[in-house]
């Protein structure tokens, strides 16, 4: 970056900015897409809005640990601080090459981020990151460092200051300030430190040893031992408070042997294989498990398929129908929750919105199932790879100790699509068919996204549990097998068909992947853009497709009334199979069993014992066992033996003739009358519209209590209305693009340059003043606009909004009709409509100028 | 990938036995799964923490099951399974019971948490006393049986290498004069004797007696043989002074009618788990002598009451012999942990096809109800509905027929109700058998039955288990009790044995049409296909009509 200094340092971030090209002010963007949302107007806005504590918080949380500890040494280092002193405090005073090599990449990565600015001689942290990394006692650095000597006695008397001098070996000064100076000088000068400190008592020197990594506190009587006093007498402990002393920074640094980190982490811990499988075998088992978590997500709709389990009033799935799904699903709680949200993340299950409120599957449902197996497949990888709710906080507690529910709220971590993206991609750079080590990779992920603050359990954060998650769901879906990432697994992150040596997805990764850094364009997108997303997705499909087992058409009967599909089988055959038969046993292949129940079934779907018979023998590689052929024909010997039938109303007339008298008559044919029996009719009207009929044919009838009456209803497939898919809750804006960064910094360029460069008067225009919204004539508006839309350059306009506010935005037009400019606002970032009217004025941005 | 097995989210595995990789993989997955049904194209074998354990103790360990399956595994192996299976597997042998020189019977494990884990357990906490050293925990010698059963039950099973007693040395020979052990008898027994304890699964007419014999020989001490009931305590008589050196005088019966202890004592479940005044009073059996070898035969019947001095008789060798180790009672976990693991087993086709059992035809014929015996069974009270509609009056014309057309072969006719067997015995001019009649005369028909003086056999329940009829080729059976799958198997198991003349045994039973009879058929016809026995079910009429 220090290339792109102009001659004068800046002086400020805002200036650092402005000398910075168009790449790295877009690599900064990228990195802080918050920063543009909404584009700021110039560069001096974008510099203030990236030091807002908000920002740097967040920027700060994006930092692997290395530059973490490197910002957390700036922060404990002068302001500027040279490079050289930077080093000294990451790699000590005999300079660890590693670290040394590592250095340029993290202070480049916090310079790319806005977080430090200035060359190399004078780099300076940005005032709120420096705040809020410098240790102060309410928030302990994790470097474990206190105040330095100024801070510690800014408030101590100069006569106690001078006594200090004494005790030290110092010459007395004139004032407190070079008594400081003087303090500092003897504390950082390792030399007459190291003589200082070898006439300390043991004790003393224990008691040093003790506080030197931190924290830097002690307590102490009002009457300190020997050894205490000797250091305090030296400065060596200062007062903080009554009764509590603090080891200043300079003396813990002389201690540390310059450092600021126990441990600096200067690479990346790489994440090593803990088997390795041959691909052929990783890719058919998760082609196994790809194919196992269609039948369990199909298995889990059909389940549901007349009417799912009833939505809790807070929302989601009460613990008993999760309990119940589970069981029926023959699998455990947790896994049956990955499941249902799955389902519910690819927009297959939705509540059905009704009074009474139910999950039901949702038409998209249906359209799902007639897709072929790979692209079913790539949809539920997909929506599970790019969603935020996270199945494995299901049956935890939120904040209020409410107990979270499958498809309830409070299951969105907006983290999540990160995590299983990055630890996909962890996986994919391993060589094909390695399974990782989790601990390793566990290990790797800590490192890249650190928790900052002092070190805490880092077992249990919401990002390592998640990493486990996405290992678990991973093998369940089949984007990995065996632990190893799988072909299609890999084509759906978009990464290459194995490309270990591919360079880092992330600046994030460390000089310690030994690999080239290319840095020309570092590419900080661990997710992919929803486009570049739907190609990787229909790329995993087409991965996908040839592994799986071609279905088959045939089954093996047996004498035991089981018929086993040796494979997945043909939907057609499998749907006859699954009402001809009970499924008994699944996984590779299917066990169905012939029950009398379960024939009965397939008769009552209107199919006849030859039917069934013929069917059998069809798809059948074996005879047809003979207690088959008897149970269907025994089944089929009682079926229908028994009528029910549904009848409105009846006649009965103890005299045969009349029943036929009206059966013969005309006008009768309305009634819809059946003769049951020689003395019953049924009716398909009801009693009082067969009473009235009879009684116009000129009879005499009179009604019977009506309890017979039946009324059959069918139970139908229950759908939603149509229902989209829950939208992921992203953790801030999107990544931008490449075209709209582009489109932003010309926007912030223009607008900086309208801020801080004196503009040219245009023709027949007023000179705006500057900053402020151009005016121009309605015709020179049309004009420019119409020049605009044909070269499509981006406009800065001033323009009015309904609520009569003057505003200015730039804007790249892409029509102009009918009195309305439609155009892609960069300022808003969407594609709007402007009357012209209300357009005050326009100006081409002054892209070029320089 | 084109393997004769396919492995099942249940833990089920399906062999394809038509595959020309059949007889390897079942060779490599026997040793630690079940066969649990083998009808004629796909074989179901499941994996169970008993099975994997099992094929622990014989020496297996998990690359092995695994390998195996991977290998033999037409689809990709759910990367789940195999890890339980390893997890499963690597829980055997990390605890251990053995003798220790100063301290006596200690549990050690190669897992200080294990240990750690199954102390804090209340039901262990009584068992054990002083703490050796942190591996090493001291066991009461007194629950060394209760111990190994608690262990399983939480999912630890112990290893017990604390070795046994030698028990009163006798001798004991095997008599092979003209005949020898079969090379799968001689295996089980050494695979028995190598393993210490443990069970040896048969089926039915394989030759478990011999088994026994065989084990007996080797141990040649003296032995306690627990039967099911006194005829069998007679045959086992019988067949060992014929087998081995043995003689009458050296062989006791302990059973409600004779109180013998000899150096051979073979006793009944019956008198052993006889209660009086809340004690078992011939408990004392198991202590009368020092007894080198106790044999259980029928593992799958014994009664719990004898799981609980087994518990105490842990220092003496165990054999079990069965031919199933499924158990109606689900105690299978108390067969593994008290008598011991699966030492030898063999699947009944593969025996059948090594052509020590005759293959047997199964017909079941089903009889329609009059139409009063209809009305009636529909409003019988549902204790009384099985009774009624297993003995209407047209099955014992069905059974007339199928005798008059086996006439002149062997034939055994088997039922639950007395009324109906005598009923039969008199039309068919044949002796019943049935819960009163003596031991002295069950044996002579017995033998008159086996001379072919009486080629006609009427016998209720008490038949079932354990006789030895080798001449009968056809048996019929009229009403059985709630089709128990073990009872099937003995039944069966009548007409299994080997026949002189190669022919073809024959099994019906006869069931009335739609009652509850015909369920309780399905069930027995399933357990039979699943057994791989070929089974058509025929109309009466059509059986009528053939005859």
């Amino acid at each position: 970056m220090s290339t792109e200094e102009k001659s004068a340092a800046p002086r400020s971030l805002a200036e650092a900015l402005r000398a910075r090209d168009d790449a790295s002010l877009a690599a900064l963007l990228r990195s802080r897409p918050d920063l543009i949302t909404p584009v700021p107007t110039d560069l001096t806005q974008l510099a203030t809005r990236a030091g807002t504590r908000a920002s740097v918080l967040r920027a700060l949380e994006h930092l692997d640990r290395f530059a973490l500890q490197t910002a957390e040494a700036l922060a404990v280092a002068a302001d500027p601080a040279t490079y050289g002193e930077l080093l000294g405090l990451l790699a000590g005073d005999d300079p660890d090459p590693v670290v040394a090599g590592a250095l340029p990449r993290a202070l480049g990565v916090l310079r790319t981020r806005a977080l430090v600015w200035g060359g190399d001689d004078r780099l300076r942290l940005v005032r709120t990151a420096r705040e809020l990394l410098a240790p102060s006692p309410q928030h302990p650095s994790p470097t474990g460092l206190g105040p330095t000597v100024r801070e510690a006695t800014a408030g101590m008397s100069p006569g106690r200051l001078q006594e200090i001098l004494a005790a030290a070996g110092l010459p007395s000064t004139h004032d407190p300030v070079s008594a400081v100076a003087a303090l500092t000088g003897l504390f950082t000068d390792r030399t007459r430190m190291a003589a200082l400190l070898a006439d300390a008592p043991a004790d003393a020197r224990e008691v040093l040893s003790r506080l030197v990594w931190g924290p830097p506190y002690g307590q102490v009587t009002h009457d300190p031992a020997a050894h205490l006093r000797w250091l305090l007498d030296r400065g060596l402990l200062l007062p903080t408070a009554p009764g509590t002393v603090v080891l200043p920074r300079e003396v813990a640094l002389h201690l540390r042997a310059g450092r600021a980190h126990r441990t600096p982490e200067p690479v990346a811990p790489p994440v090593t294989a803990a088997a390795a499988h041959r691909p052929q075998v990783v890719d058919a088992t998760a082609a196994g498990q790809a194919l196992a978590a269609l039948a369990m997500v199909e298995e889990l709709l059909k389940e549901w398929d007349e009417g799912g389990p009833a939505v809790l009033r807070a929302g989601g799935l009460s613990v008993r129908d999760l309990k119940r799904t589970a069981v029926a699903l023959d699998v455990s709680e947790p896994v049956a929750a990955f499941w249902v949200e799955l389902a519910y993340a690819a927009g297959l299950v939705a509540s059905d919105g009704e009074a009474d409120e139910r999950y039901a599957a949702t038409p998209a449902y249906d359209e799902w199932r007639e897709l072929p197996a790979e692209q079913r497949w790539a949809r539920l990888a997909e929506a599970w790879l790019l969603g935020t709710r996270t199945p494995g906080l299901v049956g935890g507690r939120d904040a209020k100790d409410r107990t979270l529910s499958a498809l309830g709220p409070g299951l969105d971590r907006s983290a999540a699509p990160e995590v299983r993206h990055r630890v996909l991609a962890l996986l994919a750079r391993l060589p094909e068919g390695a399974a990782p080590d989790t601990e390793s990779l566990l290990a790797r992920l800590r490192w890249e996204r650190p928790l900052r603050g002092p070190r805490r359990d880092e077992t249990d954060d919401l990002r390592t549990r998640l990493a486990h998650w996405t290992l678990q769901e991973a093998e369940l879906l089949g984007v990995t097998g065996r632990g190893a990432l799988s072909a299609p697994g890999r084509a759906l992150i978009g990464a290459g068909p194995a490309a270990p040596e591919e360079p880092a997805p992330e600046d994030a990764a460390g000089p310690g992947d030994k690999l080239p850094v290319h840095r020309h364009a570092p590419v900080t997108l661990p997710v992919l853009s929803p486009a570049e997303q739907a190609v990787a997705t229909a790329a995993a499909a087409r991965v996908l497709g040839p592994l799986l087992p071609e279905p088959l058409d045939h089954v093996l009967l047996q004498a035991d009334l089981t018929a086993v599909a040796p494979g997945p089988l043909e939907r057609p055959l499998a749907e006859v199979l699954g009402v001809l038969a009970d499924v008994e046993s699944k996984g590779g292949a299917t066990v169905y069993r012939f029950t009398p129940g379960s024939v009965r079934r397939a008769l009552d779907a209107g199919r006849t014992a030859a039917d069934l018979h013929a069917f059998l023998a069809a798809h059948s590689r074996t005879p047809v066992p003979q207690p088959l052929t008897y149970l269907i024909d025994d089944v089929a010997r009682r079926h229908g033996r028994l009528r029910v039938g549904a009848a409105s109303a009846y006649v009965r007339c103890d005299d045969d003739a009349t029943l036929g008298e009206i059966l013969a008559d005309r006008r009768a044919a309305g009634l819809g009358l059946r003769r049951l029996a020689p003395t019953v009719l049924a009716a398909g009207t009801d009693p009082g519209t067969l009473l009235d009929g009879l009684r116009a044919m000129g009879f005499a009838p009179a009604a019977e209590s009506a309890h017979g009456d039946v009324l059959v209803t069918r139970a139908d497939a229950r759908r939603t209305p149509p229902r989209t898919a829950p939208e992921p809750v992203p953790d801030g804006p999107p990544a931008p693009d490449d075209a709209l960064l582009a489109a932003a910094i010309r926007a912030i360029r223009a607008g900086d340059l309208a801020a801080t460069a004196p503009r040219k008067p245009g023709p027949g225009t007023a000179p705006p003043a500057g900053g402020e919204p151009p005016r121009t004539g309605a015709a020179e508006t049309l004009a420019t606009v119409q020049a605009a839309v044909l070269t499509g350059a981006s406009l800065w306009i001033g323009y009015v909004n309904a609520e009569g506010a003057a505003t200015q935005r730039v804007i790249a037009p892409v029509r102009v009709e009918g009195g309305f400019v439609t155009a892609y606002d960069h300022t808003a970032d969407e594609v709007r409509t402007y009357p012209l009217h209300r357009i005050t004025g326009v100006a081409e941005l002054a892209d070029d100028a320089g | 990938m084109n393997g004769p097995l396919i492995v099942q989210s249940d833990k089920t595995l399906l062999l394809e036995v038509d595959h020309e990789m059949a007889d390897a993989c079942r060779r490599a997955i026997a040793p630690f799964a079940e066969l649990e049904r083998a009808p004629e194209h796909i074989h179901t074998y499941r994996v169970t923490p008993l099975g994997l354990w099992n094929a622990r103790a014989a020496g297996h360990d998990a690359e092995q099951v695994v390998d195996a399956l991977v290998e033999y595994s037409r689809y990709p192996v759910p990367h789940a399974l195999l890890v339980d299976i390893a997890e499963t597997m690597d829980r055997y042998g990390r605890l251990t019971l053995s003798k220790h020189p100063a301290h006596g019977l200690v549990l050690t494990t190669t897992d200080r948490p294990v240990l750690e884990e199954v102390l804090k357990s209340k039901r262990i906490t009584p068992l054990v006393g002083a703490r050796i050293d942190p591996d090493t925990v001291a066991v009461h010698p007194s629950e060394r049986g209760q111990i190994k059963q608690t262990l399983l039950k939480l999912g630890w099973p112990a290893e017990d290498l604390a070795g046994y007693v030698d028990g009163e040395a006798h001798p004991i020979d095997l008599a092979e004069d003209g005949w020898a052990l079969r090379p799968y008898q001689k295996q089980a027994v050494e695979n028995f004797w190598h393993g210490g304890s443990g069970v040896v699964v048969l089926p039915c007419g394989a030759g478990k007696t011999l088994v026994g014999a065989g084990a007996m020989a080797q141990a040649r001490s003296t032995t306690l043989i627990l039967v099911t009931n006194t005829v069998s305590a007679r045959q086992w008589k019988h067949e060992l002074v014929k087998r081995t050196s043995l003689t009458e005088d050296e062989i006791g019966e302990y059973s409600g009618t004779r109180k013998e202890i000899r150096p051979v004592t073979i006793a009944t479940y019956q008198v052993l788990t006889t209660r009086r005044k809340g004690v078992y009073p011939h408990l004392e059996l198991f202590d009368s002598r020092d007894w080198g070898l106790i044999v259980y035969d029928e593992v799958h019947l014994l009664p719990a009451p004898v799981f609980k001095f087994t518990a105490d008789l842990q220092a003496r060798r165990r054999l079990g012999l069965t031919a199933t180790l499924v158990r109606e009672d689900g105690r299978e976990s108390d067969v593994f942990s008290l008598i011991g693991p699966k030492r030898f087993d063999a699947p009944w086709k593969e025996i059948e096809a090594q052509g020590y059992i005759a293959p047997a035809d199964c017909v079941e014929v089903r009889v329609n109800l009059t139409e009063s015996e209809r009305l009636a069974y529909a409003t019988a009270e549902a204790e009384e509905k099985y009774r009624f509609c297993a003995t209407t009056a047209t099955k014992r014309k069905v059974t007339e027929a199928i005798v008059r057309r086996f006439a002149g072969q062997q034939i055994l006719v088997i039922g639950q109700y007395i009324d109906q067997l005598d009923e039969l015995g008199e039309h068919l001019g044949a002796p019943v058998i049935k819960g009163d009649t003596s031991n002295a005369q069950r044996e002579k028909l017995f033998e008159a039955f086996r001379q072919g003086e009486i080629s006609v056999l009427v016998v209720s329940k008490v038949a079932n288990f354990s006789i030895d009829l080798p001449e009968a080729t056809v048996a019929v059976q009229v009403s059985g009790t709630f089709g128990s799958r073990q009872e099937e198997a003995q039944r069966l198991g009548r007409v299994l044995r080997p026949k002189a003349d190669g022919h073809q045994a024959h099994f019906y039973s006869v069931v009335a049409r739609d009652t509850l009879d015909q369920d309780f058929a399905a069930h027995r016809q399933r357990f039979l296909a699943e057994q791989g026995y070929a089974y058509r079910i025929m109309d009466a009429d059509e059986l009528l009509a053939e005859s």
